[in-house]
């Protein structure tokens, strides 16, 4: 079936995010809904998330810089980024958000700090994978349907 | 007859209200709503779904969100008479503002008391969940949504339908018993006159 090398290579690029844990089942739940009406689906809800979730990234940058934190606050903001982040499927990006409000619910200030760190890490790293995946895919759309056989 | 045919036809296109702040969950709702046939508005607060309701009667800035207690009953003429049909309410719990739950309780003590509300959430907490089904919540779904969760909603979709032909029987009835008491008391004054 997945004859043409695009085709393929795709395939691999996608189960390799999932089995390197960048992805979790909720970004299949995306896939299913994608079909010919709204054929970019995934990529719209993608492209939205890291458009809606900066201001998010960016409040908590904040946040961070006043002393002595807020972390009611930290982690009303989290609680949204992690919401957001989920409903993508964004596994790591989702785990580094639940040990952020555990820091913050425990008061520790060192932990939050760390731990923002690292998921602006996870966060930046999905972005580029997932760029990478969805340029893929556009390029094997139209040959995926050249090489169909007649 | 043929007038409740059609009214039967309309209500297959089931009209969901979807309340939630974020834009993501929004989107995916509507999209996993859209896909299963509903029709869908969507909404970013709980003010902004009282408003569409018809339910915003206090204008007062200074009245919180959760200061319900004394104007809950004095809507005016329910919007559903006026043409707006909604089947299933779907809020999420967490808002900044008015919560999910403070919706639930307005529009459960309001005209649109018999319309199904499920309430959503990322958190699973039992106690804010036997709270929501407590105050009227038909049932507590977790997010991020999948599509077998709609297979749920279907359910009190189709539980709505039934009360939505139930209503319009009541109206059709209440046309011919305005007529019927009419009649009769032409009879009893034909019968007093005997």
């Amino acid at each position: 079936m997945e004859r043409n090398p695009m085709g393929r290579q795709l395939a691999i690029m996608r189960q390799s995010l999932f089995d390197q844990g960048y992805l979790d089942e909720q970004f299949i739940q995306l896939e299913e809904l994608q079909d010919d009406a709204n054929p970019n689906f995934v990529e719209e809800v993608v492209t939205l998330y890291y458009r809606d979730s900066a201001r998010l990234i960016l409040n908590i940058e904040q946040a961070l810089e006043r002393k002595p934190f807020d972390f009611n606050k930290l982690d009303d903001y989290m609680h949204q980024f992690k919401g957001s982040s989920s409903s993508i499927g964004a596994k790591k990006v989702k785990a580094e958000s639940t040990l952020f409000r555990e820091y913050c619910k425990s008061g520790n200030g060192e932990g939050c700090t760390r731990t923002f760190q690292q998921l602006k890490k996870e966060y930046a790293t999905l972005r580029k994978k997932l760029e990478a995946y969805f340029q893929m895919a556009r390029q094997a759309g139209p040959m995926e349907t050249a090489c169909r056989p007649k | 007859m043929q007038q409740r045919q059609q009214q039967q036809q309309e209500q297959h296109h089931f009209h969901v209200l979807a309340v939630d702040d974020s834009v993501i969950d929004r989107k995916l709702l509507e999209k996993l709503l859209k896909v299963s046939s509903y029709q869908v508005t969507c909404v970013d607060s709980g003010d902004k779904a009282l408003e569409y309701l018809g339910l915003l009667n206090n204008l007062d800035p200074h009245s919180t969100a959760s200061s319900f207690s004394s104007t809950s009953s004095s809507c005016s003429q329910p919007p559903q008479q006026e043409g707006l049909k909604v089947n299933l309410i779907m809020t999420d719990f967490c808002m900044p503002g008015m919560s999910g739950y403070d919706l639930l309780k307005r529009v459960k003590g309001s005209s649109w008391k018999d319309v199904p509300v499920v309430v959503m959430s990322s958190e699973n907490v039992p106690s804010i969940i036997s709270m929501c089904l407590e105050g009227g919540a038909e049932e507590f779904l977790l997010k991020p949504l999948q599509l077998s969760d709609l297979d749920k909603i279907q359910t009190y979709l189709l539980k709505s339908l039934h009360h939505s032909c139930t209503n319009i029987d009541k109206t059709d009835l209440i046309d011919h018993v305005d007529e019927d008491i009419n009649n009769n008391n032409d009879d009893n004054n034909n019968n007093n006159n005997r």
